[in-house]
């Protein structure tokens, strides 16, 4: 294959995965919540994502309008998460062993809501056919709707997280004992955080059922190392100082990943390779900082008297 | 006011390894007061402010502020009515927030927390205008992360968003031990301007013995668990670091050193 024939079949896909990234957007934005704000590291996405998706499926099924069905999908997301959090908390199981137990419960769950594996509801009506400005079914529309929301959640996290309650919440990532001392409950930030991102995770799903027209119980694998992978792009792109920047990563991450998948997939990489590729990458960003630490002892913590 | 009664907490219970962390602790502290507590390792101090703070649960007895039960209370909603500033720097400040946001965070100990927003110019020069008093420049540094702060000005930090709010009880553990000599009497001396000013109810765990001597108007002495001595009054005010070391057996190195 020459350079030509790679670019132009890139360029040609370059809208469609645009659209297909703003989804996947708030599924990076549910998996950077926990793990920067919150400093809850947490795989409940992977379970949240489909979640989200099988529910918006079937209530499109049953002939529910689209905005009701993202709406549930988001109340179900929030309470995975919730859920997630509170196993960490009560029975103190570790953050990651939590979200795993969680998303295979929601396996299980999500059959059950679907009944089946997959789903096709496509010809229902979508949020997408409300896309102001352009013809439905082409790419533009699910870019401007998707585009709009993603604008709409930035701007309204920002504000939030600014808030005294916001505030509050990305305390209790950075230091729970000290939030605690200051009168924060930990318990209601953290279980109110961890679902508020999985209703992000959930939002997405239902999203990328509306976008593709069919739910699948499999929706989810592996969506979180592509997160994750999205993120530390995103993080690297934009940087993470400023409550701004660290909430503008998942999208600026998601957007240019996706668009690295798309070219190497134009470029020929055969896809089953992918999974193994983003997982390199992954490791790779997270193991660059020890990397150039020199093989030193893990930071030394601050010699303090007994 | 503090007092506790009859507190007693057990670790390890039943085990070839039981402690006993506090063994019926009484104490009492009027308003007002600044109480110096002092005791060799393993004496209950710790022990002691974790069960006012309530990050321990006790076994029995109470703990009332103001005449409030809060035994049962837990750590969060106490927070409201007691301050603590921890030995350790890294313990009292969010490390990744802004200056300006941990000062926020003190601020809405007591209070409700509402979605309005959190830093606006009023509370900001406010923040200026009470960090200006330590004289580290802090004042000009509000939208730098804490942790590129050095460990003394974390501590100072932590003291003035400590005593902002007047809390009804400021608890010190240990709050100058991990910081050079010349850093710790600068923390010191504000600390001991900011109870004077505000007439705060205030109970320092020391290991340093002229400290003891130096500040406070009553010292406390623990050991196993229980308050051994307490002096107070005219006497305290006499007191001098040989006395007070005369009244209890040095059982480590560390009073002997620290002193």
């Amino acid at each position: 294959m020459d350079i030509q024939t790679i670019f132009t079949s890139f360029v040609a896909l370059v809208p469609v995965t645009l659209a297909q990234s703003l989804i996947l957007a708030f599924v990076v934005l549910g998996i950077m919540i926990p793990f920067r704000t919150l400093n809850f590291p947490d795989l409940t996405s992977e379970g949240a994502f489909p979640l989200g998706g099988c529910v918006c499926g079937v209530l499109l099924a049953a002939g529910a309008s689209p905005l009701t069905a993202i709406a549930v999908a988001l109340v179900a997301g929030f309470l995975a998460g919730c859920c997630t959090a509170f196993i960490h908390l009560r029975f103190r199981i570790h953050t990651l062993l939590a979200g795993i137990l969680m998303m295979t419960m929601l396996y299980s769950i999500n059959l059950r809501i679907m009944g089946r594996s997959n789903l096709s509801v496509f010809g229902s009506p979508t949020v997408f056919d409300w896309a102001p400005f352009t013809q439905p079914g082409f790419p533009a529309s699910k870019i401007v709707v998707a585009g709009i929301i993603g604008i709409v959640v930035f701007i309204l996290l920002d504000l939030f997280f600014k808030t005294e309650k916001g505030t509050a919440i990305r305390a209790v990532g950075a230091n729970p004992d000290m939030a605690e001392a200051q009168g924060i409950n930990v318990w209601v930030a953290t279980i109110g955080g961890v679902g508020l991102a999985s209703a992000f995770s959930a939002t997405g799903g239902a999203l990328m059922v509306q976008s593709q027209g069919f739910a699948d119980v499999n929706m989810g694998l592996g969506i979180l190392i592509n997160g994750l992978a999205a993120l530390m792009i995103g993080e690297a792109i934009v940087g993470k100082q400023t409550v701004a920047r660290q909430l503008a990563a998942p999208f600026v991450g998601a957007i240019v990943y996706y668009q690295l998948v798309s070219f190497c997939l134009a470029a020929g990489m055969p896809p089953p390779d992918l999974k193994l590729a983003t997982g390199l990458f992954v490791l790779a960003m997270l193991a660059l900082p020890s990397l150039r630490r020199g093989r030193g002892p893990a930071p030394a913590r601050e010699a303090v008297r007994e | 006011m503090l007092e506790i009664r009859s507190a007693r907490k057990v670790f390890y219970k039943g085990r070839p390894d039981e402690k006993k962390a506090l063994d019926g602790l009484d104490l009492s502290l009027a308003t007002g007061e600044f109480g110096v507590v002092i005791g060799s390792n393993g004496a209950g101090k710790s022990s002691m402010l974790n069960a006012i703070s309530g990050a321990m649960v006790l076994d029995s007895g109470q703990v009332l502020i103001n005449g409030d039960d809060v035994t049962g209370m837990p750590v969060h909603r106490r927070a409201a009515r007691l301050a603590r500033v921890f030995q350790d720097p890294m313990k009292g400040t969010a490390a990744s927030m802004t200056v300006a946001e941990n000062m926020l965070l003190a601020d809405l100990r007591s209070r409700k927390r509402t979605l309005r927003l959190g830093l606006n110019a009023k509370r900001l020069a406010d923040y200026r205008e009470r960090l200006a008093l330590l004289g580290l420049g802090l004042e000009n540094r509000l939208d730098t992360r804490v942790e590129l702060l050095s460990g003394g000005q974390r501590q100072s930090l932590s003291l003035i968003m400590a005593v902002g709010g007047s809390p009804e009880l400021l608890l010190l553990d240990e709050h100058t031990a991990a910081l050079d000599p010349r850093t710790a009497d600068i923390v010191m001396q504000a600390t001991v301007r900011a109870v004077e000013a505000l007439k705060l109810t205030t109970l320092m765990v020391t290991h340093n013995m002229q400290h003891a001597v130096d500040y406070g108007h009553s010292v406390i002495m623990l050991d196993a668990g229980k308050v051994r001595l307490e002096i107070s009054g005219e006497e305290k005010k006499r007191i001098t670091v040989a006395d007070l070391i005369g009244h209890f057996s040095v059982k480590t190195d560390r009073m002997l050193l620290a002193s």
